[in-house]
């Protein structure tokens, strides 16, 4: 899901696209460490091919198809720098050339789509995808990529004041799910079918971590993805309290963009912690 | 004449058009009006087909039109009107600006802008091979479907081929740009410097959406 310009309030579009500078430089950074430079035409190839995957149309039966979409395969092939990298050159390209996606969005779109959606397709595959529940963690990448990314988008909209009905906002995140599903069986799919080809295009990823981490993370990021959705749309006990006692003004003309700037806050403070303490235990 | 004038005066005035566009609340059917009527001033001293530019820019429309529905049926029909009209101008400036710039000049402009070099190349070769694959994809399709279409399996199966595919053939570019002396980066020719033509088009073409904001918000 692409979103336009025009959609988002300018808090939210000027605070994420502040956020995926330095996210895509990082990207950015990491995929040309672990690459040699001069790989540049293969992730442009590959970027290629992920438009390209659009035309092969899947059956699912009932008369419709899905088509892949691409984070966790990239993924798991590349490995989650470079992809994010192609992705972000896709979501550029789709903005610019193809006018599928605002320019002043681009941010908010590579977040979601480039950072988020790659990074949540590689964390199953990253913990498990070395044991006995390969398949399954390709297929949960695959699920996890499409639902952050549509939640997010999803959590964007109704931040900025993009009113939707209650049903229609169910209906949506049934969509999500079921085009969830189907990008993890899709993505188990071609991966199989890789390996039959040649088992060397698929990455191998190091040692097992243990399943407490991978479960906190996991966790982590089921609670953010639904409470980023739940939180926008459901007002919380002090704005509801501030609206029966009749001062809700003061309290929502700061709200959105203290909420976001709160949430960078909380995120870099928790980057620095992580940095110490790995630096302790090295 | 816009086509002449430098990639990074032409990206400034769209920014600028964008953010005067997304930031505006009043009057918004008003200002849409004015602001129209600059961006069609500029597509035909562009001398771009208006019908078709138009028309094209209406893609976004469908979108639009579904989450405007919804504001609508929640009984904000101001900012359903908002949104039509704000993802319409928007795609507008962004359509006038790629058709009136080479993808090249506009990411040499990145580049000295400091946007991360690695990205841009990447960027470059995958609007290079677009169609290529894509062609090939719609090939691959087309067999299929003279073999009676693809199953799930069968399927998977095909992308895993156009994935082999690309994979070798991005080996065989890199392999032809070293032999032909590829260091890792592109040169370019173009000195990057502003003529004094393009300041004073991105401060007149840019000072046309502050314009119309301001005249609309005083005398409405």
């Amino acid at each position: 899901m692409h979103i336009p310009d025009g959609f988002l309030s300018t808090p939210v579009w000027a605070a994420l696209d502040a956020l995926a500078l330095p996210a895509t430089g990082l990207a950015a950074r990491a995929a040309q460490r672990g690459f040699d430079e001069s790989k540049a035409p293969l992730l442009g190839v590959m970027g290629a091919f992920i438009f390209a995957a659009q035309m092969i149309n899947f059956p699912v039966g009932m008369g419709t198809s899905g088509h892949l979409v691409g984070g966790a395969l990239l993924a798991c092939t590349l490995g989650p720098a470079p992809a994010s990298v192609v992705m972000t050159a896709i979501v550029a390209i789709q903005a610019f050339v193809f006018q599928d996606g605002g320019v002043l969005a681009l941010g908010p779109n590579v977040l979601n789509m480039a950072i988020a959606g790659v990074l949540a397709g590689y964390l199953p595959y990253h913990l498990w995808g070395g044991g006995r529940f390969r398949r399954a963690a390709i297929f949960a990448g695959g699920v996890l990529s499409v639902i952050s990314s549509a939640v997010l988008a999803l959590a964007e909209l109704l931040l900025s004041g993009v009113r939707m009905p209650r049903p229609v906002l169910g209906v949506s995140l049934t969509l999500f799910a079921v085009s969830a599903l189907l990008e993890g069986a899709i993505t188990v799919a071609v991966i199989a079918a890789l390996e039959r080809i040649q088992p060397g295009f698929v990455r191998q990823p190091a040692r097992a971590p243990s399943m407490l981490l991978g479960g906190l993370g996991l966790c982590a990021v089921m609670l953010a993805a639904g409470g980023l959705v739940f939180a926008s749309t459901a007002p919380d006990g002090i704005e509801q309290l501030a609206m029966r006692a009749g001062i809700a003004k003061p309290l929502a003309a700061y709200g959105n963009g203290a909420g976001i700037a709160g949430v960078g806050l909380v995120f870099v403070l928790l980057l620095a912690g992580g940095r110490m303490a790995r630096r302790r235990s090295a | 004449m816009i086509h002449r004038r430098a990639a990074g005066a032409k990206l400034a005035v769209a920014a600028v058009f964008l953010v005067t566009v997304a930031t505006a609340h009043r009057h918004l059917l008003a200002l849409s009006a004015g602001w129209l009527v600059v961006l069609v001033s500029g597509v035909l001293v562009a001398k771009l087909p208006v019908g078709g530019i138009v028309s094209r820019t209406a893609a976004v429309l469908p979108f639009s039109a579904l989450f405007a529905l919804f504001s609508w049926m929640e009984g904000f029909p101001q900012t359903a009107l908002g949104l039509m009209v704000k993802s319409y101008l928007s795609a507008l400036v962004v359509l006038l600006l790629v058709a009136t710039t080479p993808l090249p000049e506009l990411v040499r402009t990145l580049e000295s802008a400091r946007a991360p070099q690695f990205l841009l190349m990447v960027v470059q070769f995958l609007y290079r091979y677009i169609f290529v694959v894509v062609e090939e994809a719609v090939n691959m399709r087309t067999a299929a479907a003279m073999r009676g279409g693809l199953r799930f399996q069968a399927a998977a199966g095909a992308l895993a081929t156009l994935f082999a595919r690309s994979y070798s053939r991005a080996e065989h570019i890199h392999r032809a740009m070293i032999a032909r002396g590829f260091q890792g980066h592109f040169r370019s020719m173009a000195t990057g410097t502003l003529a004094a033509g393009d300041v004073i088009f991105a401060f007149t073409a840019g000072a046309l959406p502050l314009l119309v904001r301001t005249l609309g918000e005083v005398l409405l």
